[in-house]
């Protein structure tokens, strides 16, 4: 089954649904400061498009289903499971991307994080909560070939509300530790180098984004993410500046997230015959297209 | 090579979303009669509100009004004022909490009910319990949540905008309603 009927057929199976009157994640890559309150469960749905490197075809899905429960009033953990889908041809990167793949979406990965609130947004009018995630993939999300990844991440989420809520800012920072091996490959085009030598990497982020309520449930914003990573071989691999428009729905029971992502500015590493040289096109693509849906319950 | 297709991943989480309707609990006559259950009659006194009224309700209470006009019934028992019954609407996570309260002749607090609340989280804001916390208040209370009234988790932002809410009704009696 092709990429885009995968995604069709998981958007169909979820908006049937989505047929009802209906919290939170009114942005979809930067992150807000509230926690669930104790006992509360939640379960989310990502579905992220990654599209287009300047040559050749380029797209992959990123899917995530995760589950989140309210352990105390300020404190919350997660679960997840990863899928990746990818759909390349046309394009080899040397080191990166060695050559055509085609799959549907499999399980990639498992990801648990927490997130403590130290300051509530609503309460002591300027939010803040600690988070930390910890990964392990088995799929590279880049050229969807077998990679062994272990991550931890930690971040400090900011929030504040404005105009008695209808306005609502968050700003992220974090850092995040990698530690790759990846699998031998058969075959490779002469003179390919494909390292499979375990590599580190620390990544820095740093994200804002602001939200207005224009009408009761909906909510329409924007957001921006600037990334820099840096890795053993080649110091600092890359760097991008990710922004767009993100729309928002929430109700009692679900909400839902959309954001279109476009990459303004990136830098680092360029690929052989990359033509665009504003832009970091070996491990990020030149979109994304990010849904999320949440369920309360 | 044949690849499998894991979409159906994505059915568990479709499966665990049922319709879910918005519910208003209280219409405005049972409100009516439950805050001021020795009233006879309620006379609607709609107050309409310039931007200079609008300015000065902020001034006294720190809160914006954000509606021009607000809905007031004087409630009287056998010609006599027994106080003053105003809904009101303020911003809930994502939905308008409609709330009514009752303010005595001198400005005090006699009760609160909420008509109309659609979160996820925070039905307790319903709750005697908590409403009670209101009962009494005055201007000259701080209304600071934990202080005044009690927080209820996963429904701060609702909490904190009934409290003040309430306290922004007070200044609008004080202004308008306590010499009318």
């Amino acid at each position: 089954m092709s990429l885009s009927r995968s995604l069709s057929l998981g958007a169909v199976a979820l908006s049937l649904s989505l047929s009802a009157m209906a919290d939170e994640n009114v942005f979809g890559y930067v992150r807000g400061a509230e926690t669930l309150p104790k006992g509360a469960k939640e379960v989310y749905q990502w579905l992220t498009v990654r599209s287009d490197k300047g040559a050749g075809h380029y797209r992959a899905i990123d899917s995530k289903t995760e589950f989140e429960y309210g352990v105390t009033d300020r404190f919350s953990a997660s679960a997840e499971l990863k899928a990746l889908g990818i759909n390349t041809s046309g394009l080899t990167i040397d080191g990166y991307l060695p050559g055509d793949k085609k799959y549907g979406l499999k399980p990639s990965g498992i990801e648990f994080a927490g997130k403590y609130n130290f300051l509530s947004p609503a309460k002591d009018d300027f939010g803040l909560s600690g988070y930390a995630a910890v990964d392990y993939n088995w799929l590279d999300a880049h050229s969807g070939q077998d990679k062994k990844k272990i991550d931890a991440e930690f971040a400090l989420l900011a929030q504040k509300y404005f105009l008695e809520g209808q306005l609502t800012w968050v700003g992220n920072v974090g850092l995040e530790a990698t530690y790759s091996k990846r699998k031998a490959i058969d075959n490779l085009p002469a003179d390919f180098e494909w390292p499979t030598s375990p590599e580190m990497e620390v990544e820095l982020k740093a994200g804002t984004g602001l939200a207005y309520r224009f009408a009761p449930g909906w909510y329409v914003g924007a957001e921006t993410l600037w990334e820099t990573e840096f890795e053993t071989d080649v110091g600092k691999e890359r760097w991008s500046l990710f922004g767009g428009p993100t729309l928002h729905y929430g109700g009692k029971q679900w909400w839902a997230t959309l954001t279109y992502f476009h990459q303004i500015r990136g830098g680092g590493e360029k690929y052989a015959g990359q033509t665009d040289n504003n832009l970091h096109l070996i491990e990020k693509t030149r979109n994304e297209v990010r849904l999320k849906v949440g369920f309360n319950f | 090579m044949r690849t499998r297709d894991w979409s159906l991943l994505l059915l568990p989480a479709a499966a665990l979303v049922s319709p879910v309707y918005a519910t208003d609990y209280l219409s405005v006559p049972v409100a009516q009669q439950m805050l001021f259950p020795q009233a006879k009659a309620f006379v609607e006194q709609t107050l309409k509100l310039s931007d200079e009224q609008r300015d000065r309700i902020k001034a006294l209470s720190g809160m914006r009004q954000r509606w021009a006009e607000q809905k007031v019934w004087r409630a009287e028992k056998d010609g006599q004022l027994q106080g003053w019954f105003i809904v009101d609407e303020v911003i809930g996570k994502h939905e308008f909490i409609t709330y009514a309260t009752a303010i005595s002749p001198d400005g005090r607090v006699l009760g609160v009910e909420i008509l109309s609340y659609r979160e996820t989280h925070g039905s307790q804001v319903r709750e005697p319990s908590w409403r009670k916390n209101f009962v009494g208040k005055t201007l000259a209370d701080p209304f600071k949540l934990d202080e005044d009234v009690p927080n209820i988790s996963g429904a701060t932002l609702s909490c904190r905008n009934v409290l003040d809410g309430v306290k922004r009704l007070l200044a609008i009696h004080k202004l308008y309603l306590a010499h009318a």
